[in-house]
């Protein structure tokens, strides 16, 4: 009897709190598909579209996109311009996005944009250039002052190789730095570990010139530069601004690096490899771009989606370009131009 | 009533000088053609200006319209494009999600697109949109309300171009897009080829200057604003829509306005001119302000001119005026200084030439005046001879001796009264009544003296003439000659007559007596002298016959005088003719 009670009790309470059960699941079921269906969009804002040094952080993203369902825009200035990069990065606060990847200075203008995005409710993440200063989520790149320090070290490594001896004081040896622009901390950070691992060495900085971030004036400069100074004994290129065009295209640079010229940088990619190749460059160090489109933009999905709290520096490495391992790399990376 | 007004305007305005009426013939003759000559050309002008305005409106809209059309030409010429080999792998690949080998046609895209906008000004952006609504631009990738876009594009005339209404684009510019649909040889899904234009370029195409007030617009088919210089009005139906845009006048904001248009069947847009009608006028008053000043610069020459003429014309009139004034206050010193040879010049030396002769005439008059004084004196120092006083005086004892006091009393009477009509109180002129008296008290005198060996007849006919004036002392003189030159050296009774009368309003007096007679030469001798014929260095011959004849002339002129008569041993007639019109 007693259990005849029960079994009645708990089909009534079944039938009652069942479908209330059953509710609930799918109430629930919508919400995360709800969740689901609400698209994602994270912007990257690398300095200028007509830099090929950022088509790897391109396509990484690109891909990491699909993997995550999210929608990826990549908007730049063809050309580096301060006021337009942040013009567009402004329209991107407009749109309100859900994030942005963005590769600035550590100037008060982009200090301002980057807060304002985040006062906007925007996630804000810089790789490749960092505006520390910011109110920005987080940056990831290189440690460029490590990579300013290996880029010296290689280029050491070189000069013993040519039996240049870097540590007779009697005679210097002259240095030409060609950077973006004064001011950016990523490459000032470089400079800086250059300097300060060539500091005890005979190596002397001539001219710092610097080019605006412009691949075009990069190329003119440095042929202004050689025909002006044919006898300087170093370039360090703090980034890979001139190294997009072919050798033919550099005809001073050709003559300096066959007089004996030495000539490092920052930066690996395809035509820099030929360079290398032809013996108008060195030693390169390269930064991981793809990393930096993949895991920035993963990082990010997972503060927006998730409300992961990334690390405020991550770190993705450099790799370097000598002699022993350059036609390996000529095999791994592509050619970005069009043939 | 308007009499007596028009009478009261014209006394206030009324002409003293002639340097007054020259200037005002001056300005009239000045003035009235250029008044009318300036409103006639103010009118023509009026009437080109307005058409000019019209003529210019249409000509800028048309203008607009080609430039228009060319600009969006060029950009459906590189919208309409057959097929691009990067287009098409880019397309390709990104349907594929193949990033890694997509990425080198990207960045051609980027260069293309980014090359393009270089070469067209207000280009704002170029792009290929895929169905779902994602863009490659020269911006790089992004994605876009698809369904909103399309729901902004309307075809143009040919079907084969669209083009949006303004909106915001991705980069928040303010843009008008025109797009093209792209199908790929290589992938099945079409896309859309897109080339965002800057409001500002069509800012520039219509950035013709009408003036302050006037302004172009451009509107779509529908009368929708595509452009507007007021941008809150962009997108907005146009309040001048009206089955299109027809020209004509009318009213907006109370503000009046030329409208004139054309379309663009190319774009199939209105391009609208709105010229300010107020902004013509307001020209037309600048033309008007400067007639207006023209006149007034032209007028102020006229009257300086005409100030300066009038001067030189009527400075000598003036100074003529003003002399011949000085002249009439007896100051006879004034010349005219003459210069040149016109009328003015001749009467300027006239003018001197005249005060030359008065001032000769006045020498002379003053000469005579004092001649005239001088024989007067003469005349009455003549009278008052003393054995003539001494022998009355003597003759008025001896009656009171007498005591013929009635006798004596008749004559200190008759010789007071002479005296007192000598002197006449210093008068020069005398009435003939009194002169006549004179002569009787005198001849009463002279005939007690004598014993009354004669008599005297005094015949005045014409009682008229009593009341005229003449010269005191003529009558006397001539009466005395009679007495002591004719009667007295004559052994019988005498008789003298005192005759006067008139004939051709000249006065005549005959003095008239019947003594000794003068011979013939003498009287003709006497008459050469008094008609000044004849000269004598004695100033005592003749006395009171030349000074009574010389005052005579110069009181009345040379027609008056004495002319003496006789017949020896009958009688002596003097002749006394005051000729009345010759008198001062």
């Amino acid at each position: 009897m007693f259990a005849q009670k029960n079994r009645l009790l708990f089909v009534l309470v079944v039938i009652i709190i069942l479908p209330a059960l059953l509710t609930s699941a799918a109430g629930a079921e919508n919400i995360q598909a709800n969740e689901d269906d609400e698209e994602i969009t994270i912007a990257y804002v690398p300095r200028s579209l007509d830099n090929p040094i950022f088509l790897d952080a391109f396509e990484h993203a690109q891909e990491k996109a699909i993997d995550l369902g999210i929608n990826i825009e990549w908007v730049a200035p063809f050309v580096y311009n301060e006021e337009a990069q942040i013009k567009i990065i402004e329209s991107l606060i407009v749109r309100k996005v859900d994030g942005m990847v963005v590769s600035v200075n550590n100037t008060p203008e982009y200090i301002d944009v980057i807060n304002r995005a985040i006062e906007a409710g925007i996630a804000v993440a810089t790789f490749d250039a960092d505006a520390p200063d910011s109110k920005r989520l987080f940056h990831i790149g290189i440690d460029n002052y490590e990579a300013g320090r290996v880029t010296a070290e290689g280029l050491l490594k070189v000069l013993e190789n040519k039996n240049i001896d870097y540590r007779q004081q009697e005679k210097n040896l002259d240095t030409m730095i060609m950077t973006g622009v004064r001011g950016a901390l990523n490459l000032d950070s470089r400079i800086e570990g250059f300097l300060d691992t060539v500091e005890a060495t005979n190596i002397r900085v001539q001219d710092i010139v610097e080019n605006q971030d412009s691949v075009n004036l990069s190329v003119e400069l440095l042929e202004q530069y050689l025909q002006q100074n044919p006898d300087i004994d170093i370039i360090f290129f703090v980034g890979g601004w001139p190294f997009y065009v072919p050798a033919e295209a550099l005809p001073n640079f050709q003559k300096w690096a066959a007089n004996g010229g030495v000539a490092v940088g920052i930066d690996i990619f395809y035509d820099a490899l030929l360079l290398q190749e032809r013996g108008l460059l060195q030693y390169l160090v390269g930064q991981d771009m793809a990393t930096m489109g993949s895991k920035g933009l993963s990082t990010l999905y997972n503060y927006i989606k998730y409300g992961v709290e990334p690390r405020e520096y991550i770190e993705t490495g450099v790799e370097v370009a000598d002699d022993d391992n350059l036609e390996r790399l000529l095999q791994t990376h592509r050619p970005w131009r069009v043939k | 009533m308007f009499n007596n007004l028009f009478k009261k305007l014209f006394k206030k305005i009324e002409i003293h000088t002639i340097r007054t009426k020259l200037i005002i013939s001056f300005l009239i003759i000045g003035l009235l053609p250029i008044l009318l000559s300036g409103l006639l050309s103010f009118n023509i002008y009026r009437g080109a200006i307005n058409d000019r305005i019209s003529a210019y409106s249409q000509e800028m809209v048309n203008r607009m319209e080609r430039d228009l059309e060319d600009y969006i030409s060029e950009i459906e010429t590189f919208l309409s494009r057959e097929q691009d080999f990067y287009i098409n792998q880019f397309i390709k690949l990104t349907q594929a999600n193949d990033f890694r080998n997509n990425r080198k046609y990207a960045f051609r895209i980027w260069e293309d697109f980014n090359n393009l906008k270089q070469m067209k000004p207000g280009l704002e952006d170029i792009a290929i949109t895929f169905q779902d609504g994602r863009r490659i631009s020269s911006y790089g990738i992004y994605n876009i309300d698809l369904e909103n876009f399309r729901d902004r594009m309307y075809s143009d005339s040919s079907g084969e171009i669209s083009f949006t209404s303004p909106y915001t684009n991705y980069l928040q510019q303010e843009v008008i897009t025109i797009v093209s649909s792209y199908y790929p040889e290589i992938a099945e899904e079409n896309v859309l080829i897109s080339a965002d234009i800057d409001l500002d370029v069509l800012a520039n195409l219509t950035d013709f200057n009408l003036g302050e007030k006037s302004y172009f617009l451009i509107a779509d088919q529908n009368g929708d604003i595509i452009y507007h210089p007021n941008q809150e009005l962009i997108g907005q139906r146009s309040l001048l829509y009206n089955a299109g845009f027809p020209d004509r006048k009318l009213n907006l904001n109370g503000e009046q306005y030329i409208l004139t248009s054309t379309f663009s069947y190319a774009t199939g847009w209105y391009i609208i001119s709105m010229a300010s009608a107020d902004e013509v006028e307001a020209e037309l008053n600048y033309i008007t302000d400067i007639t207006l000043y023209m006149t007034l610069v032209v007028l102020l020459i006229i009257i300086l001119l005409t100030i300066y003429l009038s001067s030189s014309l009527s400075r000598p009139i003036q100074k003529l005026q003003e002399l011949t004034h000085r002249a009439s206050e007896n100051d006879l010193s004034v010349k005219i200084d003459t210069s040149g040879n016109d009328e003015i010049a001749e009467l300027g030396q006239s003018f001197n030439k005249m005060i030359r002769r008065i001032n000769k005439l006045m020498e002379q008059n003053v000469r005579e005046q004092k001649l005239l004084r001088k024989l007067e004196m003469e005349s009455l120092d003549n009278q008052i001879k003393p054995h003539f006083i001494y022998n009355t005086l003597d003759l008025i004892i001896g009656l009171l001796e007498n005591k013929d006091f009635d006798r004596a009393t008749h004559m200190v009477e008759a010789l007071g009264k002479f005296f007192r009509l000598s002197l006449s109180h210093g008068k020069e002129m005398v009435l003939i009544r009194n002169e006549i008296k004179h002569v009787k008290n005198y001849l009463f005198i002279q005939q007690f003296r004598h014993g009354e060996e004669y008599e005297y007849i005094i015949d005045v006919e014409d009682h008229e003439i009593m009341d005229k004036h003449i010269p005191k002392l003529i009558l006397q003189p001539i009466v005395e000659n009679a007495i002591y030159h004719g009667l007295l050296p004559s052994e019988k009774k005498g008789l003298v007559i005192v005759k006067g009368y008139r004939e051709n309003k000249n006065i005549y007096f005959k003095i008239v007596d019947n003594g000794v007679g003068i011979p013939a030469a003498k009287v003709d001798e006497i008459n050469k002298i008094l008609t000044g014929r004849l000269e004598t260095d004695d100033q005592q011959k003749y006395f009171g016959l030349r000074n009574v004849d010389q005052r005579l002339k110069l009181m009345y002129g040379g027609s008056s005088g004495l002319r003496v008569e006789s017949d020896q041993g009958e009688k002596t007639t003097v002749i006394i003719r005051i000729d009345q019109r010759g008198g001062k």
